[in-house]
């Protein structure tokens, strides 16, 4: 029953939840990013995360380092704390924090299944696996030439089984059927994570449905801005948005419609909570869109910290680890092109 | 009176040389000019690449690293894009330079995409030349056939451009696209400067005037080579 957690939460989860708020303390703040931001060259960046809990996971790096080496061991420090966590968790908290690697689970699946496309090699396309979506079976995923082999022979024994009812077809993977198989299988994994936390009840559902939600309609936007111009009809646009959310059902109507950035905007704008995210780019500009939403997810997810006893904690966490990642790599991409005046066109402020 | 010829060869010479040097000047001049232009596009070419290499991070950003990797580069065996021909120079192009021309977005299906744009162009100022612009009231208004082809030309380049970028995926963001079109733009100011560099005047006055001080101290200190 909600607003009871305090009398039992802490049996099972109190050990966890203490430690994941003090990894949210070990966050780099502004006074770190204005640091970084002053940085020449890599091996500077490299300097200055030393003083970080980065440190460790760069000290050993040789010089010249390359920005994906940043980003992969920025990750790797993501991978060990969520590794932990996991293997200290009991359910349903378990269950709930393998919920947050089925998405990196898709991608990573969709990248075999792209790379074997083009004639990659399995290894090549391995090595570039996100490591908290991988399973056993992966490497298998290179052997499918159709949806259908690639559930019957790999998929059927993962988390994302449940997901491929809506995508089996014996059509060949091509380029489109791809990117319709992997928008379909997010749809429904968000779908599954929003009825599991309903579930749950109390404070986890409520800021996990907020949080849900949010992740929902932007996918519905940067789907619909993301196909304009492209040979995705609209009926497959709708298919694509998930049935929950602000913009169910309503928004989803009028957004399936749009044919160009300023009638998203027009769209969006009826909504009050995304009238703020719009009102900071002028019309016919979509280039600080991507930075306004992580701006209002951050917003969001700082804000499931100050509730106590829910899971949702360590949602918000994973997701401010890895708007951190992206914010070195972006920091490190500018300094590597000698382009720092762009610097803040990207970094989003956690703290 | 052979004073008066002595007088009057001397006056000629002088003249000779002062129009000699009034036309070296010109050359100089022309030369000058054309080191800017050159100059210019190498400056232009410099800001297309940053732009597209910080786009194209912009893009990884905003997609994720695993969507826009090298890993996902197409290995099967496909055709060019874009392809480079090389014309023979004309008769009356002094000192044969060959004239680089860029060929875009050819596909077998729709080959020399490039060309029969220009084609059209061409019917198009044809057309204009040949009947007299005519006021239409109606109220559908009558588009003749060439302003329906352009449009099928640029239907047909997106498709081009869309089949190229989807090796990362169909849906992909508006600013991998952005960098697609800044790598476009420095491949084609690429083409110019060696268009530049092959026309004739330039070569020809730089090899004239190379053993001069002043045009020799300009092109060591810039480098060029």
């Amino acid at each position: 029953m909600y607003g009871f957690e305090a009398l039992t939460f802490n049996v099972d989860g109190g050990y966890l939840e203490a430690i994941v708020r003090g990894h949210r303390a070990g966050l780099l703040t502004a006074s770190d990013y204005n640091n970084l931001c002053q940085c020449e060259n890599l091996d500077d960046i490299k300097m200055h995360l030393s003083a970080t809990e980065y440190g460790p996971y760069l000290q050993n790096e040789p010089s010249p380092l390359h920005t994906t080496t940043v980003v992969e061991k920025c990750t790797l420090k993501l991978v060990d704390e969520y590794k932990h966590m996991l293997c200290q968790a009991t359910e349903p908290l378990s269950t709930f924090l393998e919920y947050i690697t089925y998405g990196h689970m898709i991608d990573n699946v969709v990248l075999i299944v792209t790379g074997t496309l083009h004639e990659r090699d399995v290894h090549e396309l391995l090595e570039k696996c996100h490591p908290l979506g991988m399973f056993d079976s992966i490497a298998t995923l290179a052997v499918a030439q159709n949806m259908r082999e690639l559930y019957r022979l790999v998929l059927v024994d993962t988390p994302l089984a449940p997901y491929f009812s809506e995508c089996i077809t014996s059509e060949d993977l091509d380029d489109m059927n791809i990117e319709i198989m992997r928008n379909t299988l997010y749809k429904a994994y968000l779908e599954d994570f929003y009825r599991f936390c309903q579930k749950l009840g109390g404070a986890t559902a409520e800021i996990m449905s907020d949080l849900l939600s949010f992740e929902a309609d932007r996918r519905a936007v940067n789907i619909t801005i993301n196909s304009i111009g492209t040979e995705l009809t609209r009926d497959d646009r709708r298919k694509l948005y998930s049935n929950f959310g602000l913009l169910y059902p309503y928004g989803h109507e009028e957004l399936a419609v749009c044919e160009d950035i300023d009638q998203v905007r027009g769209v969006m704008e009826k909504y009050p909570p995304y009238q703020s995210i719009f009102a900071k780019m002028s019309y016919g500009e979509s280039q600080m869109l991507d930075k306004a939403f992580y701006e209002e997810e951050v917003k969001r997810l700082c804000l499931a910290f100050e509730q106590q006893f829910h899971y949702a904690v360590f949602f918000a966490y994973m997701r401010l680890r890895e708007q951190e990642i992206r914010n070195l790599m972006w920091i490190s991409e500018c300094v590597a092109q000698n382009q720092k005046s762009r610097v803040h066109d990207s970094v989003v402020f956690i703290f | 009176m052979e004073e008066e010829d002595d007088q009057t060869l001397s006056f000629s010479e002088v003249v000779e040389e002062q129009e000699q040097r009034g036309s070296e000047e010109e050359n100089v001049v022309q030369f000058l000019d054309s080191l800017d232009s050159y100059l210019t596009l190498f400056d232009s070419l410099s800001s297309t690449l940053r732009q597209g290499w910080l786009e194209l991070a912009s893009a990884r950003h905003s997609m994720g690293v695993s969507r826009i990797n090298g890993t996902l580069l197409d290995l099967k065996p496909h055709s060019a894009a874009t392809t480079l021909q090389v014309s023979e120079p004309d008769v009356d192009y002094m000192v044969g330079q060959p004239h680089f021309k860029l060929s875009k977005w050819a596909s077998p299906n729709n080959e020399n995409c490039c060309s029969e744009e220009e084609k059209i162009r061409e019917d198009k100022l044809q057309t204009k030349s040949d009947s007299p612009q005519l006021r239409h009231r109606s109220q559908f208004s009558e588009t003749p056939a060439t302003n329906e082809a352009p449009l099928m030309v640029d239907d047909q380049v997106q498709k081009e451009r869309s089949k190229s970028l989807s090796m990362f995926g169909t849906l992909v963001s508006p600013k991998l696209r952005s960098a697609q079109l800044s790598f476009e733009t420095a491949l084609e100011t690429l083409i110019e400067i060696a268009n530049m560099r092959m026309t004739t005047k330039g070569i020809v006055w730089l090899k004239r005037f190379v053993n001069e001080g002043f045009i020799r101290s300009i092109w060591c200190r810039l480098k060029i080579p």
